[in-house]
């Protein structure tokens, strides 16, 4: 088709041109009736390569410490960007990459999961924004996304839908990977398409475990392959997201031991060896600085020697899991290349969607949710908590989530301050991000300093494909994307600055950057601190957005942002002050702290269902979909066929030994596991044996008091007789897991209780006819509100490490 | 006073057994003559076990047997500032006693927490400056101190660590 009105979607179909006779006498057909839209001529394919949770100073191709030869060479054969910038937190850069729109215009101020009632905070895409695939996709594009995806909210993520805020709704034709904010590479919960796959097979294979890198590369290159085999010519747009380098920090042994030793020198001197190399390849210029390392991060000389070892390790891990990234999407770029393709792919790869992340605190953890359920934990604790579950040279296996220590995210985003969370400073916000398109880039290997940012790589796409961006798409006006295409640097090193100015916020961390000067304005909030002492001071009454501390950079001379001019330049601090409120007001970024909203009292309304009934076929309920039982008092209770010969297996368990529960049968007697997230765990077992026939069996948490981690008594019942009971001294309070999934009849991926681990799924040998809970017995009105703000301060808490 | 001793005994806390093993081990290693010490742990799947000196408690031990320990963390800081008890329970002098092994099962086997393991070393106070610092990865421990004749000593330090190790943890 030629000529196609492309500003409007879909593109409409042509009209008959053909004769339709009242017989085939004379009818002569139209066959383009039949065609579908395609590209304009020569538009080429892309890869988008979205690397997660990273710094500007981690890949050895921008002089990091991890070994990334596949981005190496596709920087050696493009070119490298090293003043480009991201949002501070995944889903809004997400949003951002994916509709070249700021992230708060288009409701993702904060992660996907939580859903808020202000605009730039609903988590919701307008539909007057339609994204980057969805107009690839209606331009004739094949489109697919694999691995992370993020910007579905909680609550909205079953069979139930909608679907309009999953890939397939977003405009990506296939999607195989997960829809949260990270996952277990071991035991990931899948999503393929608008399906809940859940772990897949290949995990109960001892001898060739499930991998999930591996799995997103072969998955990609199986898609290619097919696209291929049906269409020679039609142009992909992939988007390959990989869960790395987020939290949990999941590999082989083999990835991480090729570290060993590496880091024994500490984040400190690493940062200096880092920023060495980085001067050395010119990623940085000669007369930047090194910042200093701020006083929320310890000194290595002042961590004591008998854990040194084990904060090394974490450090090994990152680096193999990391590596690893590197490796898969080096197969994925080889496999377009074995397709004699990759002169005419534009592959975009971006090594962070935020800067490094701070949130495994200044210890790192053995189970990334420790921090996100507020359980403060020692380096000693920490470190026994690893031994608990295999010791540090099982950190990144399947026993453990584990993130890594603060200092080291630090480190790696090196030679910037802070890291994620913290949009105020180069270490949440500036990534690398290398351009390969052999067709077009005659400059191989080169740097382009020009300031970018990730809403300009949407439009960057459209302007390489020939596409306009759509005023229309399904009947609603389109806002304008606003982004600029850097299409101009690729084959220009002196391409004007197409970028000169662009606001930064989040979570109430502010930047605003105009024509080289960038004013920072940073919550004194630790990034990783959210206890409400550490919340007060941003009370609705209390905080002052303009009286925090003000730094004035001028980015030309100064590329790290060493040199606060704030002092000698108060009119520029107030011009970029107003600037940003000017910009705030715009695109939607106000109310500022609407993440933290619910903290301070705004919480949505009181959900209406107190009971929720699964089926005994009901599986991988995905972790934000969970009934609610945190905090108070609740009941679960099963319908039960028993087979003659006695019950065995689960009845219904909600993720893993991390962090979960299983209501299951041993050996005939009901039984109740309880891990709070893996520090400590509980188990009421029955006397005797369930009857044979149909049962009813019940578990009842009797809370102390509905509060946060409540304390308790758990009692279990069969046929309202009961036959056990224990105590529960904490619970947890916000969140089992980041992504282990809910099972009626069995324990999907990890198991919650270890002792049944070799039987695992371990399916109920009998029927569970129905499962219910019960999640708000006995509670009072005010009670009931007071939980509900509680909980939604876990959605926020849980916002805070997207 | 003829025939009174001062008996020191620590009680430690740990989430591993692997840390409590390593305490033990450095105690043992450190020269100190000690009455007798013990670990007891459960693993994550709940199994007890069990690991004691031959050092022997002398006569009246089983008197010890109510006297236990407590081990607890703080809590976290979204939540209330209470403490965490997870009380480790009722393991007492019996404990110190290699020949109780059972009985120390039977004890520790609703108390010590899954995953977690307790340390207990009972010592004359002259050992004290030996035994102490070789006790490093506790994450809560007392030291209870008692004067008498010997199994009343140990009995009253027990419950004077147990004590101290309440209040720290409340």
């Amino acid at each position: 088709m030629t000529d196609l009105d492309r500003t409007t979607l879909p593109i409409r179909r042509p009209p008959f041109h053909g004769t339709a006779n009242r017989t085939l006498k004379g009818s002569e057909p139209d066959w383009n009736l039949i065609g579908h839209p395609t590209p304009p001529d020569g538009a080429p394919n892309v890869l988008l390569i979205l690397i997660d949770d990273a710094g500007f100073g981690n890949p050895s191709t921008f002089g990091g410490p991890i070994q990334t030869p596949n981005y190496t060479r596709i920087a050696e054969g493009g070119l490298k960007y090293n003043r480009f910038h991201v949002t501070a937190l995944c889903s809004p850069t997400r949003a951002a990459l994916l509709t070249g729109r700021n992230n708060h215009a288009v409701g993702f101020g904060s992660v996907g999961e939580f859903a808020g009632g202000f605009p730039g905070y609903s988590a919701t895409l307008p539909r007057d924004c339609a994204p980057l695939p969805r107009i690839l996709r209606d331009n004739g594009y094949s489109t697919a996304a694999f691995g992370k995806w993020h910007l579905t909210p909680d609550g909205q993520q079953g069979p139930a839908g909608p679907f309009d805020r999953w890939p397939n709704g977003w405009g990506f034709e296939y999607f195989y990977g997960f829809l949260a904010g990270d996952s277990g590479q071991w035991d990931p919960c899948l999503i393929e398409n608008q399906k809940i796959i859940g772990t897949p097979e290949e995990f109960y294979d001892e001898e060739n475990p499930y991998y999930f890198p591996d799995a997103m590369a072969d998955r990609t290159i199986e898609w290619l392959h097919g696209v291929r085999g049906q269409d020679a010519r039609k142009p992909f747009f992939v988007y390959f997201s990989t869960g790395c380098s987020h939290a949990p920090h999941h590999v082989a042994q083999s990835w991480a031991d090729k570290y060993k030793g590496k880091f024994d020198q500490g984040w400190d001197k690493l940062r200096e060896e880092t920023f060495a190399r980085q001067k050395e390849l010119g990623v940085v210029p000669q007369d930047a600085e090194l910042t200093p390392r701020d006083d929320a991060f310890p000194a290595w000389d002042d961590v004591p020697q008998h854990l040194k070892p084990f904060y090394a390790r974490q450090m090994e891990v990152y680096a193999g899991f990391s590596e690893n990234a590197d490796y898969n999407a080096g197969r994925v770029i080889d496999a377009v290349d074995e397709l004699g393709e990759l002169d005419n792919t534009v592959v975009i790869w971006i090594w962070g969607d935020n800067g490094a992340s701070m949130e495994g605190t200044v210890t790192g953890s053995f189970n990334e949710m420790t921090m996100q359920n507020g359980i403060p934990l020692s380096d000693e604790m920490q470190l026994q908590l690893t031994e608990r579950f295999g010791g540090v040279g099982e950190w990144g296996g399947k026993l453990m989530d584990p993130h890594y220590a603060a200092a080291w995210a630090w480190a790696g985003n090196a030679p910037f301050k802070w890291g994620k969370q913290v949009g105020s400073h180069l270490g949440g916000t500036r990534n690398p991000m290398v351009v390969h398109w052999p067709d077009r880039v005659a400059e191989k290997g080169a740097l382009r300093p020009q300031f970018s940012h990730v809403i300009d790589v949407a439009p960057t796409i459209l302007d390489i494909a020939g596409i306009p961006a759509p005023t229309t798409v399904d009947g609603v006006d389109q806002e304008p994307m606003h982004g600029a295409s850097f299409v101009a640097s690729l084959t220009d090193a002196a391409a004007p600055e197409h970028r000169t100015q662009q606001y930064f916020e989040t979570i109430g961390n502010r930047g605003m950057y105009k024509d080289g000067w960038w004013l920072a304005m940073k919550t004194p909030r630790i990034p990783w601190v959210v206890t409400p002492e550490a919340l007060k001071p941003y009370a609705p009454d209390v905080w002052d957005p303009d009286g925090d501390p003000a730094e004035l950079y001028y980015l030309p001379d100064d590329f790290t942002q060493a040199k606060d001019l704030a002092a000698d330049q108060p009119e520029k601090v107030e011009e970029l002050k107003a600037l940003f409120w000017q910009e705030a007001e715009k695109y939607k970024v106000l109310p500022l702290l609407a993440t933290l909203s619910t903290f301070f009292g705004i919480v949505p309304p009181l959900p209406d269902i107190s009971t929720i009934e699964y089926r005994g076929d009901v599986q991988n309920v995905l972790s934000g979909m969970i009934p609610r039982i945190y905090n108070h008092s609740y009941a679960i209770s099963a319908d039960l066929v028993v087979p003659p010969d006695g019950a065995e297996g689960v009845i219904v368990a909600e993720a893993d030994h991390l962090g979960g529960f299983s209501l299951w049968v041993d050996d005939g007697k009901l039984t109740h596991t309880y891990s709070m997230m893996g520090v400590f765990l509980f188990k009421q077992q029955a006397e005797e044996r369930l009857p044979a026939g149909e049962v009813s069996v019940r578990l009842e948490f009797a809370a102390d008091a509905p509060k946060p981690a409540t304390g308790g008594e758990v009692t279990l019942f069969v046929d309202d007789k009961p036959v056990a009971s224990g105590r529960m001294d904490h619970t947890v309070p916000i969140r089992f897991s980041a992504y282990a999934g809910m099972d009626i009849g069995r324990d999907n991926g990890g198991v919650v209780d270890r002792s049944y681990d070799d039987r695992k799924p371990f399916p109920f040998n009998g029927t569970v006819k129905k499962v219910t809970f019960d999640v708000k017995p006995h509670v009072t009105p005010e009670d009931e509100h007071a939980l509900h703000t509680q909980e939604q301060h876990g959605h926020a808490a849980h916002a805070l490490s997207g | 006073m003829p025939g009174t001793q001062t008996i020191d005994v620590l009680i430690g806390g740990y989430l591993s057994k692997e840390a409590a093993d390593e305490d033990y081990e450095a105690v043992l290693a450190s020269g100190a003559h000690v009455e007798g010490a013990v670990v007891v742990s459960k693993d994550v799947e709940g199994n007890l076990s069990v690991e004691e000196t031959d050092h022997m408690v002398r006569k009246g031990a089983e008197g010890l047997g109510a006297v236990g320990f407590v081990v607890g963390l703080f809590a976290p800081p979204l939540l209330a500032a209470t403490a965490v008890g997870a009380a480790l329970g009722a393991v007492g002098g019996e404990a110190l006693h290699k020949k109780t092994g059972s009985k120390i099962e039977d004890a520790a086997g609703d108390t010590i927490p899954i995953g977690g393991a307790g340390l207990i070393v009972a010592y004359e106070h002259d050992q004290a400056d030996t035994v102490e610092p070789a006790v490093t990865r506790a994450i809560k421990k007392a030291i209870g101190e008692a004067e008498g004749h010997h199994v009343q000593a140990l009995k009253s330090a027990l419950a004077d660590a147990q004590k101290k190790m309440a209040e720290e943890g409340a």
